[in-house]
């Protein structure tokens, strides 16, 4: 017996199936839709010219990434030369180089912290389908399976003249965007909770431990000074 | 027509000059043929710590360099290799302890005795191993994988591992795309 679904929109109306999948917009979003469409080419034009890239590079394709920042091919014209150290100041991460298992979580980490609007491009054969490396044990299989990306740029590794093609490919595409289809298609942030390697515990978790036992030796210490 | 595998005909080689060393101070070794011209000898799990102690120390031989600590998997047994270098005589000495396999499986390990408590530089070089190979050598001081994440299931240099598949890796692993 087949019974037909019964999906329950946020007051608790029934939604008929073929409707659930539809987004409904508050006025708040309709205010945000007609500024952003006034907005979002200004905005747009002024980010699209400084796309501050995240100093990311785990093997050879760093190497092309560090080229195409000096000024035989000079990133700068583009207004993307601050490559910065941090993900709170940086806008884009070209992956640069192999993404192996124990590098994804920090990986996913890195661009969780980004703030939007932020962009990937998957530099490389490694980073796009895990390149020579494909079949190794150790080696995700594209980055692509851990977030979400805007621009392939294959090579092995790729010229610099391709990593300022793929730049301007992404230009193009931020200059297309709407900042309300974006804000739509985004998700919460959720903070990110650090795991004791050796135990694979929350860190949290171990911390609120360590304090309850050291709450306990206190109180016994403090029961024995009375006594 | 099945053909009988030839069977492997040992040649008996010699006692080399670090066997004859050991022999003289009491440890049993059994020479393999030369790997790039440097002695091979196969030596006994329980022998291991005072033959390395020995070669280490004595003004004969002097081999106070550990190059590295390798496993190797074999069909029937797992070798714990370890090469040995002398800068002071220019020597090298390659010692192999062989564990058997029997009947084990991949959750299973072979155990043998570390030589980190009194050679430090094999430690790190013990937990790759254990952590590639799987090999467990008892009294490390910190015997956890080295390479991989902590969470990471059975050794992936073993015959009989299994490449994972998951989300990560869902391709097929025998596609030649």
């Amino acid at each position: 017996m087949n019974e037909p679904l019964k999906i329950l929109n946020q007051s608790n109306e029934l939604v008929s199936p073929e409707l659930s999948d539809t987004v409904t917009l508050t006025t708040l979003d309709k205010a945000i839709d007609m500024l952003s469409t006034i907005v979002s080419p200004i905005a747009n034009l002024a980010r699209s010219n400084s796309v501050w890239p995240l100093t990311f590079g785990t093997s050879c394709c760093a190497i092309e990434m560090m080229c195409v920042g000096m000024s035989a091919f000079d990133i700068s014209r583009f207004g993307s030369e601050v490559f910065r150290a941090t993900p709170r100041q940086a806008d884009l991460i070209l992956t640069a180089g192999t993404i192996t298992r124990k590098m994804a979580s920090a990986l996913i980490t890195l661009y969780e912290q980004l703030p939007e609007p932020k962009y990937v491009i998957a530099m490389g054969a490694c980073t796009i389908t895990g390149g020579m490396f494909n079949d190794s044990y150790s080696v995700v299989q594209g980055v692509d399976r851990l977030i979400p990306v805007d621009v392939y740029l294959p090579g092995c590794p790729p010229r610099p003249e391709a990593i300022l093609d793929a730049l301007l490919k992404l230009q193009q595409k931020i200059r297309t965007e709407n900042y309300a289809k974006r804000r739509l298609k985004g998700y919460d942030q959720r903070p990110v909770r650090y795991v004791d390697y050796d135990s694979g515990r929350p860190m949290e978790d171990l911390l609120a431990m360590a304090m309850e036992e050291t709450k306990e030796v206190l109180t016994k210490q403090d029961n024995d000074n009375t006594k | 027509m099945t053909e009988k595998p030839a069977e492997k005909t040992e040649v008996k080689l010699e006692i080399g000059r670090f066997g004859k060393f050991l022999q003289d101070n009491g440890i049993k070794s059994k020479r393999q043929s030369d790997s790039n011209n440097v002695e091979t000898i196969v030596i006994d799990a329980k022998d291991l710590e005072p033959a390395m102690r020995l070669l280490k120390t004595s003004s004969e031989t002097t081999l106070n360099f550990l190059l590295c600590v390798s496993g190797v998997d074999y069909a029937d047994k797992i070798d714990s290799v370890y090469h040995l270098w002398s800068y002071e005589h220019n020597d090298a000495l390659v010692i192999k302890v062989e564990l058997p396999k029997n009947n084990m499986t991949n959750t299973q390990t072979p155990c043998m005795s570390s030589i980190s408590n009194f050679w430090p530089a094999a430690n790190w070089h013990e937990r790759e191993t254990y952590d590639l190979v799987g090999i467990r050598y008892l009294k490390h001081p910190y015997l956890r994988r080295i390479l991989n994440p902590w969470d990471w299931e059975g050794h992936p240099l073993r015959r009989d591992y299994k490449q994972l598949i998951d989300a990560l890796n869902d391709k097929n692993p025998h596609s030649f795309r």
